[in-house]
């Protein structure tokens, strides 16, 4: 009496994991470069004011200067607001269990 | 850039700041010179006025509201056409042939309230300009 052993049943495959984390075509990346991009235009400006508020332009008042740094200085921070919130999500991502 | 939209009332103050900067050194001139009788052009210092003009803000080209919200800006110094303040002093070397000498047609006492004006008004600037930097500080800080 012999019983034939069945052969198992491939594993079918629960679903496909696709590419994904693009929105309309733009990604965090993307965004965030952008932001330092402009970051960096304002931090440039912000020292062309300084240096020429220094070499005794006149079209340059104080206030100029201040508000270029000013300026700058939040476009600094929401570049890094922008890689913290990134930074956050993939912590929280990277710490699923399983 | 229309992400950072906090930047345009930035730059409408701005532009205020530097309008209240220039009526600043009007007043100043006007003062420095309240008792020049010979400026360029012959005959006594004339008092000067600023003229403000609303301009396009570059920093709103191309939102929404770009024609309504404005910046300031000085389009013209104007002089004053009032007549010269005239005083008898015949040793005067600018006196006339009656003995008067032509003062600048310059009120001090109005002076001093274009220069709190200016003075008030540059606050006000800044008191907007800090809220907008607040408004933008406060969003960067949602979700903490």
């Amino acid at each position: 009496m012999s019983t034939s052993i069945a052969p198992l049943a491939p594993i079918a495959p629960i679903g496909t994991i696709e590419q994904g984390g693009k929105v309309d075509g733009k990604d965090l990346a993307e965004s965030f470069s952008k932001a330092l991009a402009d970051a960096r235009g304002l931090e440039d400006r912000a020292s062309e004011a300084a240096q020429s508020f220094a070499s005794g332009d006149p079209s340059m008042g104080i206030h100029e200067v201040v508000i270029a740094a000013e300026k700058a200085n939040i476009a600094v921070r929401y570049a890094t607001t922008l890689k913290n919130k990134a930074v956050e999500a993939y912590r929280e991502l990277m710490n699923t269990q399983v | 850039m229309a992400t950072m939209d906090f930047f345009t009332a930035m730059e409408v103050s701005a532009s205020g700041l530097a309008a209240e900067r220039t009526r600043m050194n009007v007043a100043a001139s006007n003062l420095a010179n309240a008792q020049t009788t010979q400026a360029a052009g012959g005959g006594p210092y004339k008092r000067k006025d600023v003229v403000l003009q609303s301009v396009d803000v570059p920093g709103a080209a191309g939102t929404q509201f770009a024609q309504a919200v404005r910046g300031v800006a000085v389009s013209q110094i104007s002089q004053d056409a009032a007549p010269p303040r005239l005083e008898y002093d015949p040793g005067h070397p600018q006196a006339n042939a009656q003995g008067y000498v032509a003062y600048p047609n310059v009120n001090p006492v109005e002076e001093m309230v274009d220069m709190i004006t200016a003075s008030r008004a540059y606050e006000a600037g800044i008191t907007t300009m800090s809220t907008a930097v607040n408004m933008a500080e406060r969003a960067l800080g949602i979700g903490k």
